[in-house]
């Protein structure tokens, strides 16, 4: 506790002797901080996004026209019963032709002279929101057109597998980000605390002559490594977080889709803790790969 | 105490310390003596692990240093103030905190510290420099700083290399009173010097290094 309370001190000491590295330092891991905050705070809109596609998401399965009641009822039946499926809704022939009108109320024109009912019986499929990817999806829809009775399978391939693409090329995007950018803040840390520790080579060896644990030596610059973390965390979240309102405000005022882009509080709070972590981790490399 | 057993040392086969044997016993005062270069600085640089005998063995405190291991050389440190010919002091430090260092690394409670470097300032005279930074003292002041960090600790051990070496003639008296006080009260002090006023009249053993080998014993 000792050691600690003079290792804090001793630290913060030194943190504001050599300002101007640990200033540069503080900057280049806030810069870093930052764009990681930016790359989450997209990644995590494109989650929100996406995952609320689901939730919209039906096919739409089309009967054969000359299907009778009792075959489309047991269709029907028979994908209510699958796994994938949470809800079907049956429309026969002629809630098809009511609902077309319904939508057509404005250009019923176009519907004037038809003789017949031309559209077929059909059944709404909602899907359960985890088996709403790409590939279920298109899976299912192979195994539903082989269902006797079932004429042709509609549903939204392309927002389907945009979606999917989106979703997994951001994710990959921001795993890539994320891993360059923490490795360069834990070398950042670990150049700075190197510096400092060369530049304080009398200083340690004094140290060692009087008796000084390897702990006792090392203590300073972790700490001061935290601190330069932590600085540059609380930097890195307020650029992150000034950027936010002042892109997304003007963004929104042309696409209104940014109007509900989300700035997770959660996310300027784990950064402070992060920016310590990376520190401590880079001082850590740092005092240990020098031999004390 | 201090044993030394047949060691020598060469720095690029040149022999520094040629089957150097003596013993200091626990509670003794000694110097050693000799011309510049005669390898003094090297042989207080043995007994605080500072560098490796070449061959023989050396004990110091109850410790083999040739079985040390690297996790226990603190431990020997602490054991010894040492009096460094260059003072070894932190420049970035105040008088007080150069000296309290010797105690924060042995863990003392600051409570305790400031009262225990208070004194150790004062047995120097120097407790009005207390808050002076080292490069503003004289060579004489910066000295008996060091001599401060070394004793206020009371370690078992007190090793000086040359201590009086930038001190005017009553302060290097004063300096020398207070190393006896110390051996009085049971500190085992080594004192390397060239000045053989310092020894005159002490009374106690002194050690003559000639050409880096041990040319002799004689009491002061």
């Amino acid at each position: 506790m000792k050691a600690l309370s003079y290792s804090a001190k001793y630290a913060l000491k030194s943190f504001f002797t050599s300002l101007w590295i640990n200033v540069l330092s503080i900057f280049t891991i806030a810069s870093g901080l930052a764009i990681i905050s930016l790359a989450a705070l997209f990644f995590l809109n494109v989650e929100l996004f996406t995952s609320r596609l689901p939730e919209r998401f039906s096919m739409v399965v089309y009967l054969k026209a000359d299907l009778s009641q009792q075959d489309a009822q047991s269709v029907s039946e028979t994908l209510q019963g699958r796994q994938e499926v949470m809800n079907v809704r049956y429309v026969s022939k002629e809630e098809a032709l009511k609902e077309l009108k319904q939508a057509l109320r404005d250009s019923r024109s176009v519907l004037d002279g038809l003789q017949d009912n031309p559209l077929s019986p059909s059944v709404e499929v909602k899907l359960k929101k985890d088996f709403v990817t790409a590939a279920g999806v298109r899976n299912l829809s192979e195994e539903i057109k082989k269902i006797p009775g079932v004429d042709d399978v509609y549903y939204g391939e392309k927002i389907a597998e945009t979606a999917h693409l989106l979703k997994t090329s951001v994710r990959n995007s921001a795993l890539i980000l994320f891993a360059s950018l923490l490795a360069g803040i834990v070398f950042v840390s670990y150049s700075t605390v190197k510096i400092l520790f060369y530049r304080k080579r009398d200083e340690i060896e004094i140290l060692k002559l009087l008796g000084a644990t390897k702990g006792f030596i090392r203590g300073p610059f972790v700490i001061e490594g935290g601190l330069i973390g932590f600085f540059g965390a609380l930097l890195g979240a307020a650029g992150a977080l000034v950027f936010y309102v002042a892109i997304t405000y003007r963004l929104s005022l042309v696409i209104p889709l940014f109007k509900t882009f989300a700035f997770p509080l959660s996310l300027l709070l784990a950064l402070p803790l992060l920016g310590v972590t990376l520190g401590v981790l880079g001082s850590l490399i740092a005092v240990g790969r020098l031999k004390v | 105490m201090i044993s030394f057993q047949n060691v020598s040392k060469y720095y690029e086969s040149v022999a520094v310390l040629k089957n150097i044997t003596f013993d200091i016993s626990k509670g003794e005062m000694a110097f050693v003596t000799g011309p510049t270069g005669a390898g003094k600085s090297t042989l207080l640089r043995l007994i605080y692990f500072g560098e490796k005998p070449d061959e023989g063995s050396i004990r110091v405190s109850g410790l083999d240093l040739a079985s040390l291991k690297s996790s226990s050389v603190p431990l020997l440190r602490r054991t010894i103030g040492v009096v460094f010919q260059d003072f070894k002091l932190l420049n970035t430090m105040t008088v007080f905190d150069n000296v309290a260092l010797a105690l924060r690394i042995r863990g003392m409670a600051e409570k305790e510290i400031r009262a225990v470097v208070t004194d150790a300032l004062k047995s120097v005279h120097l407790r009005h420099k207390s808050d002076s930074l080292p490069v503003a003292l004289s060579g004489g002041e910066q000295q008996r700083v060091v001599i401060a960090r070394a004793i206020v600790a009371e370690p078992p051990v007190v090793l000086a290399d040359e201590p009086t070496g930038n001190l005017d003639p009553d302060t290097a008296g004063h300096i020398i009173r207070l190393f006896l006080d110390m051996n009085l009260r049971g500190t085992t002090v080594l004192i390397a010097t060239h000045n053989r006023e310092l020894y005159r009249h002490t009374g106690k053993r002194v050690l003559k290094i000639d050409q880096g080998a041990l040319a002799g014993e004689a009491v002061g």
